[in-house]
């Protein structure tokens, strides 16, 4: 597998940060990392590669991702918590521009995908 | 098992950190509990530089473990010598909970447990034989 230069970072350091386009405006907060599990011949999971950042407009705080599955029960606190992070979307690895301690800033023109799993 | 369920058979599959990975027990070959996963290590992420184009995408390279609890609520970070890590490579199994290839007690994660099992309770009458 090709490696990028960088260091290494946890995840923590990801989580929470402001999300801003390449204005400078802020369009929420990472809520989760989304990956992707490449299985071994095995069936052991080989690699989990960031696929991009789940981006909550209102909450860093996402409990139990009802927005993001197809789970509706109970349904009142499944409407109440898809309701609280309604307009969250997805942003690829490739549509980040850089990363610091502070916020993530995506390129021009990223693309908002479907935050559901 | 709700990884598996959503998307059974799939290959690469895709899942979120903080509903499938983070807080999830964490089991040894032996299926004895070992941790809970506190925190995930990411390779190669340059911070405070443009990412050029075309750069490959961070990989997990290890499972942490440690006092995160008050990290997570207050911010910041614990420091890097509090963090116990579990290399990815020795994880066998993503469900419910994740499972290792690997004993619990070959892995840094346990030294209390071993150092209290070996000094002070192994010193008890009776605190070499196991619970019936």
């Amino acid at each position: 597998m090709v490696e990028s230069p960088g260091v290494t970072v946890i995840l923590s350091d990801l989580l929470h940060l402001p999300i801003r386009d390449d204005s400078g405006r802020t369009l929420g907060v990472a809520a989760d990392a989304r990956f992707e599990i490449t299985d071994d011949d095995s069936g052991r999971p080989a690699h989990a590669r960031l696929i991009g950042l789940v981006v909550s407009r209102r909450h860093a705080g996402s409990f139990a991702g009802y927005e993001r599955t197809s789970v509706t029960a109970p349904w009142p606190i499944a409407r109440y918590l898809r309701w609280r992070h309604r307009g969250s979307f997805l942003v690829l690895w490739e549509d980040i521009a850089e990363i610091s301690p502070q916020a993530v800033r995506l390129r021009s023109g990223y693309g908002r995908h479907p935050a559901q799993l | 098992m709700i990884a598996r369920r959503q998307q059974a058979g799939a290959n690469p599959r895709r899942i979120d950190a903080r509903l499938s990975l983070l807080d999830r027990q964490v089991l040894d070959a032996d299926r004895v509990p070992v941790q809970v996963v506190g925190d995930l290590e990411l390779s190669h992420v340059s911070l405070d530089h443009p990412i050029p184009p075309g750069t490959p995408a961070p990989v997990i390279t290890a499972l942490l473990s440690g006092p995160v609890l008050a990290t997570r609520i207050f911010g910041g970070r614990p420091p890097t010598s509090r963090l116990h890590r579990i290399d990815w490579a020795d994880v066998a199994e993503i469900d419910v909970a994740l499972s290792l290839s690997v004993r619990g007690d070959t892995l840094d994660v346990t030294w209390v447990e071993r150092w209290v099992s070996e000094h002070i309770i192994g010193r008890i009458p009776g605190g070499h034989s196991d619970p019936q």
